[in-house]
């Protein structure tokens, strides 16, 4: 007589039914995972990272492949942090095993003039925005009723500091704040366009990322005046078209405050506690019911340190913490999950919010 | 040190404090012009005023783009007391490479680490940002630098921070060098697995480890 052992039960929600009722607040069957694996997917059919980050139809293959491996619950269309800048007119360097990232030995803007040569861009024209919009429809196409795919987009703070430098932008910040406000004005012109364009290939969600929303860089008031009062005119944008706006930040202290005030997104995926909280406790305590988290897994240590165990015991506390939220806890990465780290682990945080993650 | 002498540095000070470049600079002039003695303009003058931005720093009263600008002011003004000081001045001789790996050009936290270790007193060699692993090590052979200081913000080149130091292995020249590490994703963790000599989770906290990892200071 044999005995059938099933080990992967079958699951009451699909992916997409499961995040939705978490970002609102309703319990779905378990906790949603989704590691935020986005260039570590080219590993998984064995692409180079620079093809990756060039060609739709090598990101939705591997995403996909990623998808059926790992079992996440959602994409995310994080290409790299320059997919806008080289739209702008900056120069890439495209690494074969690595990120690409701007060459700052030849940036677009040289100078505080400079800041005068930004020009609005249309996002379908341009060569790597086009991309990414590209591999959203790929992604709808193929699991678009089953996992959800949020689009991404760099807050133009973000994409300034990607064309001038950034101890260059910041500088410039106190220096020539017309100049700078003026170039932030017009990126952003464009990245309502590029919006509109994510939404209209079917994103279900869109990720907004105003990395200096954090008082690990900027003072609260500074970022609020040089981003959050024109960057909101995206995020409405977005919410006019009924899509949810998400916010990703990963760096440290983020001012949830002034993000929940001025870009009212409905969660924010995040690597630390809020700005303000000393600790995971005091956050959740403080900020898990005001708005849905999405993380909070160091992805250093789960991509490159932690042991499989490590991972486990470090995702089941995460659940815990964030069980004061009420089903409104999306277990994650804290940021993108490293593109060279182990894919198991990714793996294996999913499996973790399938064992321990149930509501 | 005259009372003119101290309340011109402290002047100075302010300057740098209150981002105030210009008047960094014309203070500056102005010890060299009245023979003041130059190092103590660098200490209690521009590197004090420094310091005073750093700890507004860790208050949360200035951000990242006010201590850039503090540290433009001193800058400003070291460039002009330089020529007027003898190396023996200021006791410290210890010498460091440091720059931020390749495949990566986030060097804000590289640039703080540098602007406290010159604060203290070390002679920093700086590569820039992404730096090839072959460039510390000929870099630091070529100045014979005590320590090298290697920084990153991405995970995906955290692990050209094992390559400088196998680098080094392979040179035979390990034990001339102390390596540290730095950088947000990075972890104690990270820097015993490549065999760092340390790790430093903030900029303040690199100075201490690197004083500590020359001899500088005790390990206790």
């Amino acid at each position: 007589m044999s005995a059938l052992i099933r080990t992967e039960p079958q699951e009451e929600l699909n992916s997409l039914e499961r995040v939705v009722l978490a970002l609102q607040y309703q319990k779905p069957d378990r906790v949603p995972a989704a590691p935020l694996v986005c260039g570590a997917s080219c590993r998984v059919l064995g692409y180079s990272y620079d093809r990756w980050s060039q060609d739709p139809k090598v990101a939705v293959a591997s995403l996909l492949a990623a998808q059926d491996l790992i079992g996440f619950d959602g994409f995310l269309t994080l290409v790299d942090l320059s997919v806008e800048a080289e739209d702008f007119g900056q120069e890439l360097i495209f690494p074969e095993r690595s990120t690409a990232l701007p060459n700052f030995d030849n940036p677009f803007i040289r100078t505080a003039e400079d800041y005068g040569k930004v020009r609005q861009v249309d996002p379908l024209k341009s060569r790597r925005m086009s991309t990414v919009v590209e591999i959203i429809r790929g992604l709808i196409e193929a699991r678009g009723t089953e996992v959800p795919t949020m689009g991404f987009i760099y807050g133009p703070l973000g994409v300034l500091s990607q064309i001038r430098g950034h101890a260059e932008l910041f500088k410039d910040i106190i220096r020539h704040p017309d100049r700078v406000l003026e170039a932030v004005e017009t990126i952003n012109r464009s990245l309502i366009d590029y919006a509109k364009a994510q939404i209209q290939a079917g994103a279900h969600a869109i990720v907004l990322d105003p990395l200096y929303s954090s008082a690990s860089i900027l003072k609260k008031e500074t970022w609020v005046k040089f981003e959050a009062e024109i960057f909101k005119s995206v995020a409405q944008t977005i919410r006019d078209a009924g899509v949810p706006v998400i916010v990703h930040n990963c760096g440290g202290g983020v001012y949830f405050d002034a993000v929940l005030e001025h870009i009212a997104p409905i969660a924010i995926s995040h690597a630390y506690p809020a700005h303000g909280s000393p600790d995971w406790e005091h956050h959740a305590e403080t900020w898990a019911k005001k708005v849905v988290s999405i993380g909070v897994a160091d992805p250093a240590k789960v991509g490159h340190e932690f042991s499989q165990a490590e991972v486990v015991e470090d995702c089941r506390r995460q659940i815990e913490t964030f069980s004061r939220a009420e089903g409104g806890f999306i277990l994650s990465s804290g940021c993108e999950f490293p593109p060279n780290g182990s894919l198991l682990s990714a793996r294996t945080m999913v499996q973790t919010a399938k064992v321990y993650g149930r509501y | 040190m005259s009372s003119e002498a101290d309340d011109l540095n402290e002047r100075l000070a302010v300057a740098v404090l209150e981002l105030d470049e210009d008047l960094a600079v014309a203070l500056t002039h102005e010890v060299i012009e009245r023979g003041f003695d130059p190092w103590n303009a660098v200490e209690f003058g521009l590197l004090a005023g420094v310091n005073r931005a750093g700890k507004l720093f860790d208050e949360e009263e200035y951000f990242v783009p006010e201590l850039l600008i503090a540290a433009d002011a001193m800058y400003a003004g070291l460039q002009i007391l330089r020529p007027h000081i003898k190396t023996e001045d200021h006791g410290n001789t210890r010498k460091v490479v440091i720059g931020v790996v390749q495949g990566d050009t986030h060097d804000i936290g590289k640039n703080l680490v540098r602007i406290m270790l010159e604060v203290a007193g070390f002679e920093v060699h700086d590569l820039g940002r992404d730096v090839p692993p072959h460039k510390f090590v000929e870099q630091a052979i070529e100045v014979k630098a005590d320590l090298i200081a290697l920084s990153t913000l991405m995970t995906t080149t955290m692990e050209r921070m094992s390559e400088v130091i196998g680098l080094l292995e392979a040179q035979n020249v390990r034990n001339r060098f102390k390596v540290i590490v730095g950088g947000s994703p990075l972890s104690q963790h990270f820097s015993d697995r490549i065999g760092a000599d340390g790790y430093a989770p903030k900029a303040s906290q690199a100075v201490l480890l690197a004083k500590r990892l020359t001899g500088l200071v005790n390990a206790a």
